[in-house]
């Protein structure tokens, strides 16, 4: 019990944490690697806007998300614009621009333990006969809402059937009258805003770390390799596989573990289905 | 000028160079509201090259060949539309102001159900105006109907072909442009998307734009044509006139 309980919850936390970079490049075929420091930086405005300036803790929250939608729009808007087309360069640039913003976090006194965000609602409780706390439960609804979000959004409204029109096919797309730049920076700045919800939601857990930048990004390109890059389906079929990989090594062999499984399922599935779990063969065609 | 032959779409001079290439020469047709028009043509004769010159999709080209450092796309001429000069109106503005194309081989969204791209083509539309038009393809095309539910990628060439011409309509066109709409259809669809052709532009004001490789299927509801070779306008004339042209029948319409 305890282990489904627990997976459940890495899985989701996984999902949290990647969401918002395989939308991004569903819509706009942008690879955001800066997608891993927009999560820490979310997390660093929350405590900057709670805990250095004294705002109540859900409108600091909410001004943190504002901000690094801007800031996604913004990366959009004024880099990634003149580089559409070309991966190398999208990958590289915003690799770049998440660097500057992880070492600058560094710089500005994001070191050692010290930072961090309160959960939602402290306290634990028990769930089948599991001891499990409020934030963990607050992080699978959650996941379990953005999802829910996500799909009604791409279903019913036409900014998300625009969305879908665009990942399909740009040039069909454009020949009805929707607009790639604006529904690539809406894109992008929506995935910057779920890289901060997953921030918001997650580093409550822990502590904010530089290196939790890094790592989000790994984790965010090891769940899109392995469920198909880009694929909606596919995250959430990843996230779940790689989640209980992870708590039964965890488990079962050590927990330094947890990060390698990862890495060793990368491996795996580029060996055995190199477009992924959900992937297509042709759009990697296409791109190249 | 009566409304009755007001020109809609009226092209002047167009040339359109890939690179040093000349994709399409001096080319001058003009577009009659409410009228069918034909663009007859071989294979790379530019048809299409036109149709995304009209549709404004070249913009949208050069800009990504330009990013790339590709191919230099340019072009010289004007292109009216309703009397307004929409040389350099990016192709989403285009589609607004109703110039809407049905690009070559349907490119329908292939993994969103038929409904959804229906209700993706109405993009531009109101929710009333997107609620008249679904019911207005569907009954063009009841063929559609059952299915609805379906993915596209998975509906069959002129089942797709019906379903890229009604999502062309949900986008509310005064203009539409249709690049090669029977290619590879049996003849007994072809026979049926020309006759659906014809209705659509007799049943609402559209004007039509059809580009053809081969022109006999759609003959009979064109009411003027243009024969392009190389790029340019080697011919053109009402449907009768062309009719009657020996080298145009031994040519291009393959009779």
């Amino acid at each position: 019990m305890e282990l489904l309980i627990y997976g459940i919850v890495n899985s989701m936390s996984l999902i949290l944490m990647t969401i918002g970079f395989a939308l991004a490049y569903g819509v706009s075929r942008i690879p955001n690697f800066s997608h891993g420091a927009l999560y820490i930086l979310t997390g660093y405005m929350a405590y900057v806007f709670f805990a250095m300036l004294g705002l109540p803790y859900f409108l600091a929250i909410l001004l943190a998300l504002l901000f690094i939608g801007l800031v996604g729009a913004a990366l959009y808007q004024f880099i990634l614009i003149h580089l559409r087309g070309m991966p190398i360069s999208e990958i590289i640039a915003s690799f770049g621009v998440g660097l500057a913003i992880l070492e600058f976090l560094r710089w500005a006194g994001l070191r050692g333990m010290a930072i961090t965000i309160p959960p939602f609602i402290r306290g634990t409780t028990t769930v089948f006969g599991v001891i499990l706390d409020y934030q963990r439960i607050i992080i699978i609804l959650g996941g379990i809402g953005i999802l829910f979000f996500l799909y009604f959004f791409t279903s019913y409204t036409k900014t998300g059937l625009a969305f879908k029109a665009i990942a399909q096919n740009e040039r069909a797309a454009l020949a009805l009258g929707i607009d790639s730049d604006r529904a690539a920076v809406l894109a992008v700045s929506m995935g910057a805003v779920l890289a901060g919800l997953g921030g918001v939601f997650l580093l409550p857990l822990g502590n904010i770390t530089v290196e939790m930048g890094y790592e989000v990004l790994i984790f965010a390109l090891a769940v899109s390799i392995v469920g198909g890059i880009g694929s909606w389906k596919g995250v959430v079929y990843a996230s779940f596989l790689i989640g209980f990989a992870q708590i039964l090594t965890v488990r079962y062999i050590a927990s330094h573990w947890h990060f390698v499984v990862a890495l060793l399922l990368i491996i795996i599935v580029l060996i055995v289905k190199p477009s992924g779990l959900y992937g297509k063969q042709k759009e990697l065609e296409e791109r190249v | 000028m009566s409304p009755q032959n007001e020109i809609l779409l009226e092209v002047k001079d167009l040339m359109v160079f890939y690179e040093n290439a000349v994709a399409i020469n001096n080319v001058s047709l003009r577009c009659q509201k409410g009228k069918i028009t034909g663009i007859f043509g071989a294979n790379s004769a530019g048809k299409s090259t036109l149709m995304s010159t009209i549709a404004g999709l070249i913009l949208d080209l050069k800009k990504k060949e330009e990013r790339k450092g590709g191919e230099r796309i340019s072009w010289f001429g004007e292109i009216k539309f309703r009397g307004k000069d929409i040389t350099n109106v990016e192709p989403f503005e285009r589609a607004s102001m109703g110039i809407i194309l049905c690009p070559e081989r349907r490119q329908v969204f292939p993994e969103s159900t038929a409904l959804e791209n229906l209700k993706i083509g109405g993009y531009l539309a109101t929710k009333e105006q997107a609620r008249t038009s679904l019911e207005y393809v569907l009954d063009l095309f009841p063929e559609l109907k059952p299915l609805l539910k379906r993915e596209a990628g998975f509906l069959s060439g002129g089942e797709q072909q019906m379903l890229a011409t009604g999502r062309a309509l949900m986008a509310q066109p005064k203009l539409l442009l249709l690049d090669e709409p029977l290619l590879g259809l049996a003849p007994s669809v072809e026979a049926r998307l020309a006759k659906a052709i014809k209705k659509i532009n007799e049943q609402t004001d559209i004007t039509v734009v059809l580009s053809e490789q081969y022109a006999r299927p759609v003959f009979p509801i064109i009411d003027h044509g243009y024969v392009l070779e190389n790029g340019s306008v080697v011919l053109d004339g009402t449907s009768e006139e062309l009719m009657n042209n020996p080298d145009v029948l031994s040519a291009y319409f393959g009779i």
